[in-house]
């Protein structure tokens, strides 16, 4: 089924944006400046809202133009680009999104044609399937595990890392002693939350390697 | 495709010359008309690909930073056109390289800390009298021209153990195995070191993988300098001087390998083959787990010619070993073709005198041993520095995401922090155990080097005679 790969959701919206000869700057430019300040680790509202894999908002102003012997197009709106790997289902998704980050949500979407707020939920919910287009490609890294699951089994590979390399030759039976106390800390330790940094490393990294 | 005219390639790049000697001279041009004068006569000297009736007593071959180019005053239209890292330098490039900390240009030889190098002349030779008498013509042509003035040198050798000239470097490993087969370039292939297609078997590289002016495997053209005919039959090299902390090694194998398995000195050879993927004879772990075989190591059709498809938990050869790092095969699936846009090939030598191991050493010992300097000349071709060489160091040695090892480093290559780790997979065989080295100190550590281009024959005549015309 288009939009669903495992138990992952694949969202994409396209949502047109507010085509206003009078707004200074226009709307897609406070878009994009909103946009430019949104941070990307713990507090990023993507991290803060449930069951996020990977999210990416992109303005589009148009297709652009590659020279001859391509034909010159034209969009007829910019558009907002929402692309989303979640959990769970659409609803509780996008209800999720206007509980728990209606201020991000509403200043972005504001400059959209027809956006009703997210304050009533049923019609937020309803808008964005509105501009809702089918999803085909998934983010490949998501492993067809929930986001806590992905987090937890993250936490519980590093642990019990450790605890094999800290105990190599060591006898069975202070293994064992060892292994039952360090389950019990482990299952006590409070679960990692999204987009936590990662161990650091001292290597820049890019797409493009530049 | 068509032909490759050898004798417009410079020899080094198409393929090692099996000289034990060698002489790396780094050259600094002050004047750009003296500087072509040398080049002009350099001209006449340089070792091509042709192939030889009789094997030369030594060989000189030639290459450039972007500095250099500058020196020699190319057009400004044509020094712009060069790969963006090419013209950033290695130098520049330490963040996305990983050469941090002990690797990073404050403990480099002084030749590389400042940007002043601008060409490399390599001197390849039988006998150390060989690439003296060729290093003494060098030499003479720099005065007589007054060319170019030599910043320093750099000595290689294959190390010699019991009188006997061996393939091996410092930490005793056999070297030189995996050289990439490229369409046109090899007379003959060997399996395993082309690439993989459908139907399991191994074809050669697209040729504009190794040489610029070709379709690589993308079908397209290397990025590449203007005009065409400059960089047509030219590749980039990478030069690294790479110390090798013996002692270090050398004390780190004992003191693991003692936990590992009977503990004994089967053990210790087996983890030393788990490190790297080969024993240290050469054999390759994937084919023969239990111990080496000559037999293998001797026999072209054997030595290089495995995959790791049926071996995906790693109990044979270990997904982070070395060999696996660096040239996947088929362990990411898709028949290999995510790797066939990153491979190079290698040249070069160890430096520095071999030191005899009898197997025991003391933490003072190994701070003497780790003090000499020795390692190997890093050296690798290739027709994208980004995207093949940058890739493999970034993506493969100073990271492990692709083979599913999360932050795991190369174990030997990589520059590690507190909390690294290596993962030796394993099976319920008893001698065969999972293992865990941590605690990882560095084993090698840069000493220097930087990015090289190695013009054609065609392109250091355009360069000499100044026709270097970019419109």
């Amino acid at each position: 089924m288009a939009n669903q790969n495992g138990s992952v959701y694949g969202l994409t919206l396209l949502c047109p944006i507010l085509n206003d000869e009078k707004a200074s700057p226009s709307h897609d430019l406070q878009i994009r400046d909103y946009l430019s300040k949104l941070t990307a680790d713990s507090t990023s509202p993507f991290a803060i809202a449930p069951g996020t894999h990977l999210a990416r908002i992109v303005v589009m102003d148009d297709v652009v133009y590659v020279g001859m012997p391509a034909c010159e197009e034209h969009l007829k709106s910019k558009y907002l680009v929402f692309e989303s790997n979640l959990d769970g289902d659409l609803d509780t998704y996008l209800t999720g999104l206007a509980t728990t980050i209606p201020e991000h949500i509403d200043a972005i979407w504001s400059h959209c044609t027809g956006y009703p707020g997210c304050a009533d939920k049923a019609k937020f919910v309803q808008y964005m399937k509105n501009c809702q287009i089918e999803t085909t490609f998934f983010f490949a890294a998501v492993n067809d595990k929930s986001v806590p699951q992905t987090l937890t089994a993250l936490q519980t590979q590093r642990a019990v890392a450790q605890f094999i390399a800290e105990h190599q030759g060591i006898s069975p039976a202070e293994t064992q002693r060892d292994f039952i106390e360090f389950l019990k800390v482990l299952d006590a330790a409070p679960p990692l939350k999204p987009a936590m940094n990662a161990p650091s490393r001292d290597i820049k990294t890019g797409g493009r390697n530049e | 495709m068509s032909k490759l005219n050898a004798t417009d390639i410079q020899g080094f790049v198409l393929r090692g010359y099996n000289m034990p000697y060698a002489r790396y001279c780094f050259l600094h041009f002050e004047d750009p008309q003296r500087a072509r004068e040398l080049l002009g006569k350099l001209l006449s000297i340089v070792t091509t690909g042709q192939l030889w009736d009789e094997k030369p007593k030594s060989t000189v071959n030639i290459a450039f930073t972007h500095q250099g180019l500058t020196a020699l005053r190319l057009p400004i239209a044509t020094l712009n056109t060069f790969p963006v890292e090419f013209q950033q330098g290695m130098k520049a490039r330490a963040r996305i390289l990983g050469d941090t900390g002990c690797n990073s240009a404050e403990h480099w030889d002084e030749v590389w800390r400042e940007d002043h190098v601008h060409a490399w002349l390599g001197i390849n030779g039988v006998t150390p009298e060989d690439v003296a008498a060729r290093f003494d013509a060098v030499n003479s042509l720099l005065t007589e021209t007054n060319g170019a003035r030599c910043l320093g040198t750099q000595d290689a050798a294959s190390l010699v153990e019991d009188g006997a000239v061996t393939l091996k470097e410092h930490f005793g490993y056999t070297d030189g195995f995996g050289n990439p087969d490229y369409l046109g370039v090899c007379r003959a292939t060997q399996p395993g070191q082309g690439k993989l297609d459908k139907d399991g078997n191994w074809t050669p590289l697209a040729t504009g993988e190794l040489l610029l002016g070709y379709a690589d495997e993308a079908g397209e053209l290397p990025v590449a300098p203007v005009p065409h005919l400059l960089a047509s039959n030219g590749t980039f090299m990478v030069y690294r001087k790479l110390h090798e902390n013996v002692g270090t090694f050398r004390s780190f194998l004992n003191q693991w390998s003692a936990l590992y398995g009977a503990g004994d000195e089967h053990a210790k050879e087996k983890l030393a083959a788990k490190f790297v993927g080969r024993w240290r004879d050469g054999t390759p772990i994937e084919v023969s787990p239990d111990g080496p075989n000559p037999a293998i190591t001797q026999d072209p059709n054997k030595s290089t010619n495995f995959k790791y498809g049926d071996d995906s938990t790693g109990a044979r050869c270990p997904i982070g070993a070395h060999i696996r790092r660096v040239h996947p095969r088929d362990a990411f699936g898709f028949d290999g073709r995510l790797i066939n846009r990153r491979r190079i090939t290698r040249r070069g030598l160890p430096y520095g005198p071999y030191a005899p191991d009898d197997g025991t050493i003391t933490p003072e010992q190994a701070a003497q041993l780790d003090a000499v300097d020795r390692g190997v000349i890093f050296m690798a071709l290739n027709a994208n520095l980004a995207r093949q060489f940058e890739f493999v160091q970034q993506q493969w040695i100073a990271y492990g995401n692709d083979a599913h090892l999360g932050n795991d480093k190369d174990l030997l290559m990589g520059s590690h922090g507190p909390g690294e780790k290596y993962v030796v997979q394993g099976d319920t065989n008893p001698s065969n155990p999972p293992f865990v080295c941590s605690s990882l100190p560095n084993f090698v550590e840069l000493r220097g080097g930087e990015y090289f281009f190695v013009p054609s024959i065609t392109a250091l005549g355009m360069i000499v005679r100044e026709l270097v015309d970019p419109r």
